[in-house]
């Protein structure tokens, strides 16, 4: 029997715990306006959505259907980057005014990171290649010393968040780094087709996750320099995205068209299918984790999905006919 | 009483105005007119037609269910209705369109009423470009046009600070991006490898209405005499790629509707409008009415004219372009495309070597023939495999395998995954053509989406024989066709898509011919039926033809040509014609006898009988030449006539 001494040790030690973790915000990138092509009407509202206290998708910024991804200066939420199909857009007040970053030979970005390190540096995933910033987006350049002169479709961008300019690129034929901010680029691993994700674990600033079209799914130890392949996961049909659970290292899922959702909660030594209760065909174009460990699945034509049990069981969350093109937690800024 | 009259009346009235009379009419003579007066009293009736019919469709009345910005556009150029146009802008400007759609129909409301709308209706013009995100869009027709709008609007409200635009970029800045990148679309683009949505039959609309938006409103005399210059350029391709007004030959983009009934694509609304010698398309092709409220502003050059209207000699027009890009799976970016048209006064022939400029939209090679009136006639003949390809779509669109196959049937592209389409290109298909013979090659991988090949006999066919010898004979109009497939096939009925955005088949006959063989081909001939006694006197010369094919280990063909060639192709192979290979490489980005560049030297010589024009993007000049006697190959039958400009005439 534990003393009230003893309980109230344990109480305040849970309590400075939680004061100690730290604070995320969740945001999503949803198309809502099924089946718009060029020149409709946009009759819904797209674009970045924020997971609000309450449990509330709340729209914030700009009504775009084609926003691929979105980032944030640590320093100050209200500078924003989005990745759409003009290129880059770039807000520094909170989305009430925006800047297409980019002139006409840049198209369609696909996602965009901002170094934390360095938050006026914002790197930016093309269709043709990688583009940089360092005036936080007023000017942004290509920087592909190291890629391929084809190849280099690039899916996926991310930095390192232990080391200014060091970043990771998802590219046609294999993920790339850089570990000067662009200025040079080297391939980590090579792929036969696209590497459609890659994550750095927030528990673990050396372990990072990728994902593939033919080629499965890979982790690294090392900070992105080697990599392994991930055996328990299938490597016959694209594989979609990856993420982690900022509640507990052990776990990470992936979203698959094809495979639905697979899970591992033991560092991906062992994955399950954690489709029963999506809907049949379980085209997931996306998953995601928010700050409470919930797993969210974007389903194909039908809508997002939440799990409260890392996908043992769904049920239907809000935006109905949404498409989530990308899933973003970070720590919550001052500002 | 007095209501009921004036209702009828005003029914009559409407009936009577809303009359597409050349659309109703009987077709137009194919003639040219050779008094240039004439011609050009005749260019602007047809403008006048195309402005009172949407304005005849127009009840006043109800703006909100008649005025859109067409009838706005129209209704401002006749000098008509201006505060209900006023009023009806500052309504739609509150719900605006986002992309090039919006945007050139907004310039196009902007220019014409920017004397005549109201300052508050001016005024939600510009706030809606400030509010509303304009999204490029992801092709090249679509950078054209928003490119275009933003350069006119930049040009129409300078010196604006960044806030007032959606892109958060200045006026100065606007103009600039837009300026840079339509001079990169002519000078390092069109004039100088080649369009990538070359003999468009749709999409001219979206290259024209822009390029004559800029010719008559753009400010810096720079940019309007590029659009003017382009206009120029593009309708010579025009000219020289139709038949009686009608394209022909490859696409680079086009849909069900118009592979199959050739006429019926925006392309013969121009033809109609500058050329007079087909009708024009129902309703002018929809956004062909955005061509007319300036239209008076361009007249054809009568070089043009006349290509388009002589059809008194067979030629070959061989052209070089370029792919749709390739983001993935591909060496290069932008291919190059090699296109040849062989057009004689009854049909022509035309193709493409076999790389797939245009996964969805792409039409590779067909003989067409003429028919007196074109419309409703299903007037061609060709193969294709009906490729459905995850990884094709992935090459040429930002996009994860499975999803976009599924995607693209809501988009205007029904048919895409279906084993019946007509429209669309393949990897698995190779082409050989040397004037009116063609051979299409196919070697499909196994488990390809789909493992055969349509062939496409239409209703308009008649006497179609398979006979004993393997060949399938038919006449099209004036036209001898002989089809020969390389594997068994059977028939099925073939349903017919008006157009792209079209839901439904429809059952108007023909046939498909189905061969569902990975290794297979087509070998097609056509020949006038002024070129042999008979239709049995063409049977025979057909057969009479040495044939030798196989279809393993890759297809092969070795053959002499109705015209005498011996020709060797092997899927994958350099063909082979009198024993040399064809080495296009050196094909030119125009050549033949009416339009001739070279690549890479942005300036095109267009020339007619004694009549020659020079568009130089290098100079930005326009030259016309007129020659004391005809020139090129084809002089002896050329007219030699009706010039209409001094020699050496520059523009700059």
């Amino acid at each position: 029997m534990p003393t009230s001494k003893t309980l109230l040790l344990v109480l305040l030690l849970a309590g400075a715990a939680q004061a100690a973790a730290p604070a995320y915000d969740f945001f999503i990138c949803a198309n809502i306006n099924r089946n718009y092509v060029i020149g409709s009407k946009i009759t819904t509202l797209n674009g970045v959505y924020q997971r609000t206290d309450a449990g509330e998708w709340r729209h914030i910024g700009y009504n775009d259907t084609g926003i691929t991804a979105v980032a944030f200066d640590p320093r100050d939420h209200n500078v924003s980057y989005t990745t759409a199909m003009n290129g880059l857009w770039r807000t520094l007040d909170g989305g009430q005014h925006w800047r297409m970053c980019n002139s006409w030979d840049m198209t369609e970005g696909r996602d965009v990171a901002v170094d934390p390190n360095a938050p006026d540096h914002v790197y930016v995933a093309l269709t043709d290649g990688v583009a940089v910033s360092t005036d936080r987006g007023q000017t942004l350049v290509r920087k592909e010393n190291g890629l391929p002169a084809r190849g280099k479709y690039t899916q996926a961008i991310k930095v390192d968040r232990t080391r200014a300019g060091r970043v990771l690129a998802a590219c046609e034929i294999g993920i790339y780094l850089t570990e000067d901010g662009a200025q040079n680029w080297r391939q980590v691993l090579p792929t036969k087709e696209t590497v459609n994700d890659v994550q750095q674990s927030p528990h673990d600033p050396k372990l990072w996750l990728a994902i593939t079209q033919s080629a499965g799914a890979w982790i690294s130890h090392d900070g992105g320099v080697t990599w392994q392949n991930l055996p328990g996961v299938p490597s016959d049909r694209a594989l979609y995205n990856v993420t982690f659970d900022v509640t507990n290292p052990q776990r990470f899922a992936i979203g698959s068209w094809a495979k639905g959702v697979l899970t591992t909660e033991d560092g991906g030594k062992t994955w399950t299918d954690r489709n029963a209760g999506l809907p049949d065909g379980h085209c997931v174009w996306r998953v995601g984790v928010d700050p409470a460990g919930r797993l969210y699945a974007s389903v194909v034509k039908e809508t997002l999905y939440v799990s409260d049990d890392f996908g043992r069981t769904w049920k239907k969350d809000a935006l109905e006919g949404s498409l989530v093109n990308s899933f973003l937690i970070l720590p919550r800024a001052a500002k | 009483m007095n209501r009921l009259i004036l209702s009828c009346l005003a029914f009559a009235t409407a009936t009577l105005l809303t009359a597409q009379p050349s659309f109703e009419a009987p077709p137009p003579p194919t003639a040219p007119v050779q008094d240039a007066g004439q011609r050009h009293e005749a260019y602007l009736k047809r403008v006048d037609e195309v402005l009172d019919w949407r304005a005849g469709r127009i009840d006043i009345t109800q703006p909100d269910k008649h005025l859109d910005m067409a009838a706005i556009a129209v209704l401002l150029t006749r000098g008509e209705h201006y505060d209900v146009c006023s009023q009806r802008v500052i309504e739609m400007m509150k719900d605006p369109g986002t992309g090039p759609f919006w945007m050139f129909p907004a310039v196009c409301v902007a220019y014409t009423g920017r004397d005549k709308l109201t300052p508050e209706a001016q005024k939600a013009i510009r706030e809606a470009w400030r509010t509303t995100r304009q999204l490029r869009g992801d092709t090249e027709n679509h950078w054209l046009m928003y490119y275009a709008s933003l350069y006119l609007m930049a040009e129409l409200y300078p010196n604006e600070p960044a806030e007032t635009w959606y892109s958060g970029k200045s006026s100065a800045e606007n103009l600039a991006e837009s300026r840079e990148y339509l001079v990169h679309w002519m000078d390092e683009l069109t004039t100088s490898v080649g369009q990538g949505e070359y003999n468009p039959s749709h999409y001219i609309g979206e290259y024209a209405i822009p390029m004559l938006f800029m010719a008559t409103w753009a400010k810096d005399p720079e940019m309007k005499i590029r659009g003017r210059m382009m206009l120029d350029w593009l309708f010579a391709e025009l000219a020289a790629n139709t038949l009686n007004g009608v394209l022909r030959g490859p696409n680079s983009r086009t849909d069900e509707g118009s592979v199959i009934e050739r006429w019926n694509a925006l392309s013969s609304y121009f033809s109609w409008l500058l050329f007079g010698n087909t009708p024009p398309t129902g309703g002018y092709g929809g956004w062909g009415v955005y061509f007319a409220p300036v239209a008076k502003n361009y007249t054809v050059p009568e070089v043009i004219y006349r290509i388009a209207t002589d059809r008194s000699g067979d030629y070959v027009q061989r052209d070089r372009a370029r792919t749709r890009r390739y983001w993935r799976y591909s060496d290069v970016l932008s291919p190059p495309v090699y296109k040849i048209n062989y057009l004689r006064r009854d049909y022509a022939v035309g193709s493409i070597q076999g790389i797939v400029n245009d996964a969805i939209q792409g039409h590779a090679w067909d003989v067409t023939w003429a028919e007196p009136d074109p419309r409703g006639k299903h007037n061609t003949m060709f193969s294709l495999h009906p490729h459905s390809s995850m990884r094709a779509m992935q090459s040429q669109f930002a996009t994860y395998p499975e999803a976009m196959i599924t995607a693209v049937t809501f988009e205007g592209k029904p048919s895409y995954d279906s084993p019946d389409k007509v429209v669309g290109a393949s990897s698995y298909e190779k082409i050989f053509q040397d004037l009116d013979t063609v051979i299409a090659l196919y070697d499909i991988a196994p488990g390809t989406r789909f493992e055969h090949i349509n062939g496409f006999f239409s209703k308009d066919l008649v006497n179609v024989t398979e006979d004993p010898s393997g060949w399938i004979f038919a006449q099209g109009g004036r036209t001898y066709l002989a089809y020969r497939p390389l594997a068994p096939y059977h028939w099925i009925p073939y349903l017919h898509y008006n157009g792209g955005w079209a839901k439904e088949k429809l059952p108007l006959g023909g046939r498909l011919l189905v061969s569902p063989h990975l290794k297979n081909g087509t070998i097609v001939q056509a020949a006038s039926v002024d070129e042999f006694a008979d239709f049995a006197a063409f049977q025979a010369a057909i057969k009479a033809l040495p044939l030798k094919y196989s279809l393993e280990p890759k297809p092969t063909v070795t053959m002499k040509t109705l015209r005498g060639k011996q020709v060797t192709f092997t899927y994958g192979q350099t063909p082979v014609v009198d024993g040399t290979p064809l080495d296009y490489s050196k094909w030119k980005l125009f050549e033949g006898p009416y339009l001739n560049a070279e690549v890479g030297g942005r300036k095109m010589t267009i020339t007619h009988g004694r009549l020659q024009r020079i568009l130089d993007f290098n100079t930005l000049t326009i030259t016309d030449h007129v020659a004391k006697s005809p020139t090129g190959p084809y002089q002896n039958r050329l007219n030699s006539g009706h010039a209409e400009t001094g020699p050496c005439l520059a523009f700059s």
